[in-house]
């Protein structure tokens, strides 16, 4: 039990310096607040300072234990010294006392649902993407003591405001500190909105909103876990909190925490950055309506949440070249991300595999299978929050809840609804708050249905979802491992770490627990040079994929400088790839020299793969085809061509291809356009050189999984691949290039 | 004053972002050299029942393991795998008749076949290990398609307690090369 203790103190120490930071800047900006309403607002813009520091030690690599834990101490021992923890808020103004009933009604439903949610972020760290990004980033961090640039993960170029606070955690309590740092948030957030509610002068739509959003199904589990979407809803909530304090009582340095935590949503998460235009607008309105200039509060809202986004877009900048990667890579191409990645992603993130668009509604709040989670039935009631609209705070309520959900159709995971979730619970609680029984009845049926053992009759069987309570292992009275060992994702990252050498990358098709391997996996499609490796891979498993069409263009001989194969066609659902790309002079292929400058359009950074006589590599386009795109040739020099043949693959679809040369007056002229169509047999074996290839490329082992494409080629054949088996688990393999 | 400075800067800094820094063009790479031909050693074309894998090249009447080297087999075992040579190989089998089995089916007449074509049949008289080994006609295979090996026992073991029946006891099955 003694080993609880870490844990603790890194989520505490964490909280504490967050909260230091936001009551001193709360301090030193005069800002009088109500009690309660401080010190949760403090949290919240104290976390979005300390993350603003650990960015900066990370820029600096000065990531390490002591210079926290000086910092830290120095942080709380000055907010202590300086009076920042004194008691300076006024209280609430009186309000209808809370009945008796609906005291008890959250304190039962509150202590319950802490329960679950306290002892499952306290519980060793195993979610599926805190163990695959979110927290395998803070890994490698750690070690670098500061932002390592990571080309080979596009979880990596998003924004990692709440990350750098697990950072901060990580470091002296492990991966449940972090967890529970999350789980703060969603503390935070239910007082958040009780306060909310008393200060509407309606206490019980405080409470009920709050059970509807702490028991929340989705809710709770993602606080419960080194996710990010409730600390989302958190700054949202607090943002949204902050221009309603500023509504009432318009001082002009509450302008800062609001610029400060409008940038801090898009630090936690990109789809936030529609707080910006939210907080500027809602001031510009405001101040609009009151015949008050207006150009610089908003500019000063602006511009300090921009000088919170920017540095992330620099850093991006710097490591992908992309600053909103793994986005917008049309607008900013780069040899990190490929186009057709970001657009296969996003339209899988709108669709996750529905057959319809209807069957959002149950899945996203009472199924839960597809969409990664469920809300609970209570949310099919949401349409009723509408009702809301006749009071002046439903109005606000319903505005925001419409903003900050409108990024939702770009991933419609139901995560991505968790910082609606709290407006729309205020809302509906509001709209029938003046029927008390039907409030206190949905409360109540709400924290009934919410109940892992309840909603386990309901929901789908693999939904997202917390499935038990671990006292025993979130106490460490069961050792972390033996209950970690029941994950078969940590099983498999502790086999790797057992079979492969150290600093030995390890090349998989999916994701896995990074966060408890000290060795880097590549996945597949995380950056476009796993996707390479990727295709290398399967190109012996999928005949599309071999170089077996082949195009000849003969011209009679000609004297060029420059030689290119152009696309004619559009294709929208084949990208267009040459395997390998071969000049003759009559007979003779002309040698490839040092001295050719090879280049393509799109994708220029992998052109030496359609001149690396390899079969198992290519240039592709890695986007749909399209007219114009080339392969070209520059050979330095006057040179007698006669013929180009062009190795291709059957995925290129209807590609049309044509040549075009440039002689010694600098102008393009078409060589040929009907190319002689062939096909060849493949004589190489493709496995092995696409082994050859991937330990050419610095890569020893592959994990493959039984899901995997091509993983049952691999299984069978591994001495066909010149592949040896390094480790299993079940039907995992991890094979070794030999 | 300060402010549009501010916003200026931040200006720049995101026209930056738009520039490219990377080179247009390329030298030819290191060329490659992938092999012709194939052989990745006398294993790679051999069904063993050890390995844990082998259920991938099982077709039909082989059982799950129940020892870690061998498997029973049904009438039928057939397995499936990959040649990318057809020149020079032989069938091989490791197999054995269990001695109880024997003493209820008697002799038992075992035929051996290549994408569905008789190679050999032949009778055992005893039980015991058993080997069977001959050269298939290169043109019986094909290298670019999996390869259907399999074996026919004429009589079954069915044991009283369950009516399971059973052929062999199968330890390897597979191409070796002459």
């Amino acid at each position: 039990m003694i080993r609880v203790i870490p844990v603790l103190f890194g989520a505490l120490f964490t909280v504490a310096t967050a909260w230091s930071l936001g009551l001193l800047l709360f301090r030193k900006l005069s800002l009088v607040f109500h009690v309660w309403e401080e010190r949760l607002l403090a949290f919240v813009a104290g976390s979005a300072c300390l993350s603003a520091i650990l960015f900066l030690l990370s820029v600096t690599r000065l990531v390490r234990r002591g210079i926290l834990l000086v910092l830290a101490l120095g942080i709380i021992g000055y907010a202590v010294y300086s009076g920042a923890f004194r008691r300076t808020g006024k209280p609430l103004p009186p309000v209808s006392p809370l009945p008796r009933l609906w005291r008890w009604v959250f304190v039962v439903f509150f202590a319950a649902f802490t329960y679950v949610g306290f002892f499952n972020a306290l519980a060793p760290e195993h979610s599926p993407d805190g163990m695959s990004y979110h927290l395998s980033e803070v890994l490698k961090y750690q070690h670098a003591h500061g932002f390592a640039p990571i080309t080979t993960d596009i979880y990596s170029n998003l924004s990692q405001g709440i990350e750098l606070l697990y950072l901060f955690a990580v470091d002296f309590g492990r991966y449940s500190a972090a967890s529970l740092v999350h789980f703060t948030f969603l503390v935070v957030l239910v007082f958040l909105i009780l306060s909310y509610g008393k200060r509407i002068g309606r206490p019980e739509v405080g409470v009920a909103a709050a059970i509807f959003t702490y028991a929340c199904p989705i809710v709770l589990l993602d606080a419960s876990i080194a996710y990010v979407d409730v600390a989302l809803a958190a700054v949202l909530f607090a943002l949204f909190y902050l221009l309603q304090i500023w509504d009432e009582n318009p001082d002009p340095k509450m302008l800062v925490p609001i610029g400060l935590l409008a940038g801090f949503g898009y630090e936690v998460k990109y789809t936030a950055i529609v707080a910006v235009p939210y907080a500027a607008g809602f001031i510009a309105w405001k101040l609009w309506r009151a015949r008050k200039p207006l150009l610089r509060p908003v500019l000063v809202v602006s511009l300090i949440a921009v000088s919170c986004i920017v540095p992330w877009m620099v850093k991006n900048w710097i490591e992908v070249a992309n600053p909103v990667s793994p986005l917008a890579n049309r607008v900013f191409p780069n040899p990190y991300v490929h186009v057709s990645f970001e657009e296969g992603w996003r339209a899988h993130l709108t669709n996750y595999d529905l057959a319809s668009r209807w069957q959002i509604p149950l899945q996203i709040t009472v199924q839960g299978d597809h969409v990664e989670g469920f809300l609970g039935p209570l949310f099919l009631l949401a349409p009723l929050a509408l009702l809301a609209l006749r009071f002046r705070a439903g109005r606000q309520l319903l505005l925001a809840a419409a903003i900050f959900g409108c990024t939702y159709f770009s991933n419609i995971g139901t995560r991505f609804l968790i910082p609606v979730v709290p407006f729309v619970s205020l809302a509906l609680a509001l709209a029938v708050a003046d029927i008390p029984w039907l409030l206190l009845t949905l409360v109540i049926l709400h924290g009934i249905t919410c109940w892992p053992d309840v909603y386990d009759l309901y929901c789908a069987h693999d939904a997202f979802r917390i499935e038990n309570v671990p006292v025993m292992a979130a106490l460490r009275l069961q050792p972390e491992d033996a209950y970690l060992m029941q994950d078969p994702e940590y099983v498999v990252v502790r086999m790797i770490g057992s079979a492969v050498p150290p600093n030995e990358p390890v090349f998989a098709i999916s994701q896995g627990g990074q966060s408890y391997l000290q060795r880097d996996l590549l996945v597949g499609y995380e950056s476009a040079s796993n996707e390479v490796l990727q295709d290398i891979l399967w190109t012996p498993v999928v005949r599309a994929f071999q170089p077996t069409r082949i195009l000849t263009f003969d011209f009679p001989p000609r004297e060029l400088r420059k030689l290119r194969v152009v696309q004619t066609a559009g294709l929208p659902h084949n990208q267009w790839s040459i395997a390998e790309m071969h000049i003759f002079n009559g007979q003779n292929e002309l040698p490839r020299d040092p001295g050719w400058r090879l280049t393509a359009h799109p994708n220029p950074w992998e052109v030496q793969q359609a001149f690396d006589n390899s079969p198992v590599t290519r240039w592709r386009s890695w986007q749909p085809a399209a007219p114009g795109m080339y392969v070209q040739v520059d050979f330095g020099r006057p040179q007698s061509v006669s013929s180009v043949v062009v190795q291709s693959s059957d995925d290129t679809g209807d590609a049309k291809v044509k040549l075009e040369g440039m002689g010694a007056d600098g102008a393009w002229v078409t060589l040929s356009d009907h190319p002689v169509q062939s096909r060849q047999p493949i004589r190489a074996s493709l496995r092995l050189a696409a082994t050859a290839e991937l330990k050419a490329r610095g890569i020893h082992y592959l994990l493959i999984k039984p899901e995997n494409p091509g993983s049952d080629d691999l299984r069978r054949y591994p001495a066909f691949w010149g592949l040896s088996v390094a480790g299993s688990v079940g039907d995992v393999r991890l094979f070794h290039i030999k | 004053m300060i402010l549009i400075r501010f916003a200026c800067l931040i200006a720049c800094v995101l026209c930056l972002a738009a520039c490219d820094r990377f080179p247009e063009s390329y030298a030819p790479p290191e060329q490659r050299h992938p092999v012709e031909g194939f052989n990745p050693g006398p294993e790679a074309m051999m069904v063993e029942m050890s390995d844990p894998d082998a259920s991938l090249h099982i077709v039909k009447d082989i059982y799950g393991p129940t020892d870690p080297s061998w498997r029973w087999t049904s009438q039928n075992p057939t397995v499936q795998l990959l040649v990318l040579s057809t020149e020079n190989l032989k069938f091989h089998a490791d197999f054995a008749i269990w001695d109880d089995g024997f003493k209820t089916t008697g002799p038992l007449e075992i035929a051996f076949l290549v994408n569905g074509r008789l190679l050999d049949k032949i009778r055992y008289a005893t039980p015991g290990l058993k080997q069977f080994e001959k050269p298939v006609p290169p043109d019986w295979l094909s290298a670019d398609a999996d390869t259907t090996l399999a074996m026919t026992v004429d009589k079954l073991y069915v044991a009283p307690k369950d009516g399971v029946k059973f052929g062999v006891i199968l330890q390897r099955i597979g191409f070796k090369s002459r």
